[in-house]
């Protein structure tokens, strides 16, 4: 990938699309009412919030360097139109937009971005890309106003991918000049960004409102006049709101679909958000290795003892899909999708009698005792359910689980802490969507990884060590067919572990009321409707079919 | 009186200060926010970085005392989740919260009055009995509940209100009703109970027998005294509602109090919980003195106690 010519064949759909928005943009009317469940630290001070609940509000109003594939997922031109892998791949170069403004008139440029990096990489930030841009920045340097060359530690090929809203939904561009002059507390009351929603005010734990700009942009004019993002923690409330026509659009769950779909209203389900995933701590320990959970025969066997298509038509109400190998998604990366589905579909297979054969072959036809950590993370309420029917799979299997319900904030110490406590243990856990799975791999599976399931320090057998070379091998790899080939053996080598297994691909859901809002599509693995705000119509421009 | 006044302050004071050391203890037994914010690809590194940003290293005792020299002086922090003085977070959401309150409590007051002193004044027939089921209904009926519910049938339904946040004063309407809902069967219990007894007192007895018309005995004389133990219950569910309004703030999407507290909870936000905690404990204290003070004004068998 020495050349990401991103713009063949992007050319005329882009014309068009400036065309077209240009003619939007004289009518932009009426206001966009979103319903969401949280909205995060509500601070819009890109540095100051640290999880995905930015992407609905940060998202409206910043600009990202790297974009999206609205089509696909996974990353696409965004500031930046195209960029570049030097030679010795040890820097990128970034070639942005011209004619791109702030709110407030300033030009966008190539310093601007290098401000953005180094404020969200200052002591003071807590932003969520904070750490990974530490980690594989050098050094910025800006070549000229829209030439902006970033120095890595290392090789990094994954770098631009790490720049996209499909990986840290971070509003990532601030602008410089504005920043230096009115200072940082300034901009966070009154703060402007270069996206096609400009900040109108923010009411702390009620609501965020926005105004459309009133000329062509890059991500899509928008059709409404004014965007307001309110905060509705209870389910129902927001639901009732999609109905009563006080809300467009509301964040649901999967419960409440059967009810959405009762009253006439539309259901998005984004595809590809998250993986309902099991995992095992511990194992490569000695004093594991008595466990029945250190045989692989039995890892296996619990894997095929879950009804898959159960969970999926009953507890997720038909709105989740078959999963692929851990945290694959089909808009991932260097990833041979087909061979992979078809290998999910036969290993995730739903076998109880070859289940019970490979327990009496490693020595437990009657089963054993099993510690389960049922939790879930914010944002999926509906893991806790899919916990309690693998728990019931493993018990109809033979198996006696020792269920424990946790609350995620007080399991996540357990996890990112010693593990002492887990050691042995089978936890719920999840893997959100984003298109490279090295990074994901590395916290999962590295020895110095925050899970480190196959091993840690001196306790790191072969396939500890062989994973760490494999990874290490994967995100230095500049040839993308040799890249794609390791990425494939990585994925090959964790899946045959069966420590981390893939229980469904869940999905984003969303209530849309048919009369406010027109027919749009969502981005695939991109929950959050913060880039896509702008690409909705208003009812009358485009019909739901 | 002065005496009672200041004593009560002083019991104030140290029960703010036992609040605070458990709250800060307790706060932290449960997890950090450092896990809660990292992504799931972070590494040790990461978190160590975010604990020294945060300003969350260093031993428990030492970080107690920092907080005990801090709240002296009246900071309590920065909330980490909103990277501002915590107490500045807490003031700007306890307007909302109060303002939902003198309503409710109007509200509780108008029902629960009338109907405590009717089945009181008819025990045992139809009304004592209608009334008893409405306090037993009000204060089983979990407002959860009774808040979906009145969305469903009003807004949804009926189109008639707003399903929720805050606004006109049609907004006000189904939070009012939810939260007071409670409130009307407690106090409603508590008149006919405390009427029952001042019915069956001596002094009502000679009003009667001065030949008092009915009226003057149970409005003015019977209600008088029984509304004294309903000024205690009116001074601890008020603190109450100010801080205990969780479920129906978050059911109606009311930027209050009870929510902040929920959310500081849920992301271990210390600084934020701890100042919420404080500052409740505070406002309760405070209402609970004017309560006493009432109580001592309008009952002066307590003065004299004291």
């Amino acid at each position: 990938m020495r050349h990401c010519d991103l713009l063949k064949g992007w050319l005329l759909p882009v014309l068009l699309a400036l065309a077209w928005t240009a003619v939007a943009a004289e009518k932009q009317e009426g206001t966009l009412v979103v319903a969401l469940g949280t909205l995060g630290a509500q601070s819009m001070d890109p540095i100051q919030e640290t999880r995905s609940p930015h992407a609905h509000y940060h998202a409206p109003m910043y600009d990202a360097l790297v974009g999206f594939n609205f089509e696909n997922g996974g990353k696409g031109p965004g500031v930046a139109e195209r960029w570049e892998l030097a030679k010795d791949g040890l820097s990128w170069t970034f070639h942005i937009r011209k004619g791109l403004k702030w709110h407030n008139g300033d030009p966008l440029t190539a310093h601007d971005v290098k401000f953005s990096f180094e404020r969200t990489m200052s002591k003071e930030s807590i932003a969520s890309n904070k750490a990974a841009l530490r980690r594989d920045v050098k050094r910025i340097e800006v070549v000229d106003d829209y030439t902006l060359q970033i120095y890595t530690n290392g090789v990094q090929v994954h770098f631009a991918e790490g720049l996209s809203r499909a990986t840290y939904q971070v509003g990532q561009l601030m602008p410089k000049k504005y920043i230096e002059t009115v200072g940082a507390e300034e901009f966070r009351k009154k703060p402007i960004g270069s996206g096609p929603w400009k900040f109108v005010k923010s009411v702390p734990g009620d609501r965020i409102e926005y105004e459309a700009v009133d000329y062509p942009h890059w991500r899509g004019t928008p059709h409404f006049k004014r965007l307001t993002l309110l905060l509705v923690p209870e389910e129902s409330t927001r639901v009732a709101m999609v109905r009563t026509g006080e809300a467009a659009i509301a964040e649901i769950s999967p419960e409440s679909i059967k009810e959405v779909k009762a009253a006439k209203l539309k259901v998005i389900s984004v595809p590809g958000t998250m993986q309902a995933i099991y995992q095992m701590y511990g194992l490569y320990l000695p004093e594991s290795q008595k466990n029945p959970l250190a045989d692989k025969r039995v890892r296996e066997a619990l894997s095929l003892a879950i009804d898959r298509q159960q969970i999926i038509d009953h507890v997720m109400y038909g709105e989740a899909s078959w999963p692929l190998p851990f945290d694959i998604y089909q808009y991932s990366s260097d990833t041979d999708i087909e061979r992979w589905r078809k290998w999910s579909r036969e290993a995730f297979r739903y076998d109880p009698k070859r289940a019970k054969q490979l327990l009496a072959e490693a020595g437990y036809p009657n089963g054993f005792e099993l510690k389960f950590a049922n939790t879930a993370m914010a944002g999926t309420p509906f893991m806790v359910p899919i916990g309690l029917a693998v728990a019931d799979f493993w018990n109809r299997l033979g198996v006696k689980v020792k269920y424990t319900h946790y609350e995620w904030g007080s399991f996540a110490p357990l996890l990112l802490g010693e593990q002492k406590q887990l050691v042995g243990v089978v936890s719920m856990y999840r893997t959100a969507g984003r298109p490279v799975a090295a990074p994901r791999f590395y916290g999962a599976f590295h020895s110095k990884g925050a899970h480190h399931l196959l091993g840690r320090g001196n306790d790191c057998p072969d396939l500890c060590k062989t994973f760490d070379e494999l990874h290490k091998a994967v995100t230095v790899e500049q040839d993308a067919v040799q890249r794609a080939e390791k990425t494939n053996r990585m994925i090959e080598l964790a899946s045959d572990a069966w420590v981390a297994v893939p229980i469904i691909e869940g999905m984003g859901y969303w209530a849309v009321n048919p009369k406010k809002v027109g027919a749009f599509k969502a981005i695939p693995g991109r929950h959050e409707f913060g880039d896509v705000f702008e690409r909705m119509p208003r009812p009358e421009e485009k019909r739901w079919q | 009186m002065r005496r009672y006044i200041l004593r009560r302050l002083l019991q104030g004071l140290v029960l703010l200060v036992l609040v605070a050391t458990i709250v800060f203890f307790l706060g932290r037994l449960t997890g950090n926010p450092v896990d809660l914010m990292l992504p799931e690809d972070a590494t040790q590194e990461d978190r160590e970085a975010l604990i020294e940003t945060l300003g969350l290293g260093g031993p428990l005792h030492q970080q107690f005392g920092m907080f005990l020299a801090k709240a002296l002086r009246g900071d309590l922090g920065d909330s980490i989740r909103h990277r501002e003085p915590a107490v500045k977070v807490f003031f700007s959401r306890l307007p909302n919260t109060l303002k939902i309150v003198p309503g409710t409590m109007i509200l509780a007051l108008i029902l629960a009055i009338p109907l405590g002193i009717l089945s009181a004044l008819y025990r045992g027939g139809i009304i004592d009995k209608i009334a008893g089921a409405i306090g037993v209904l009000g204060i089983a009926t979990p407002n959860f509940w009774l808040g979906i519910l009145l969305i469903y049938v009003f807004s949804v339904q009926l189109g008639w209100l707003p399903s929720a946040r805050m606004g006109g004063p049609q907004h006000y309407i189904l939070p009012t009703i939810t939260l007071g809902t409670f409130l009307v069967a407690g106090f409603m219990r508590l008149i006919r109970s405390s009427m029952l007894d001042v019915l069956d007192s001596e002094f009502v007895k000679l009003a009667r027998i001065k030949g008092l018309s009915e009226t003057i005995v149970v409005w003015k004389h019977c209600l008088r005294n029984a509304l004294i133990p309903v000024l205690s219950l009116w001074g601890v569910l008020m603190g109450a509602l100010v801080t205990g309004a969780i479920v129906t703030e978050t059911v109606f999407a009311w930027p209050g109090i009870g929510r902040l507290t929920y959310e500081a909870v849920i992301f271990r936000d210390y600084p934020l919980l701890q100042a919420v905690i404080i500052l409740d404990a505070v406002l309760i204290v405070f209402i609970n003195l004017v309560v006493d003070i009432l109580y001592a004004y309008v009952d002066p068998r307590i003065r004299v106690a004291e």
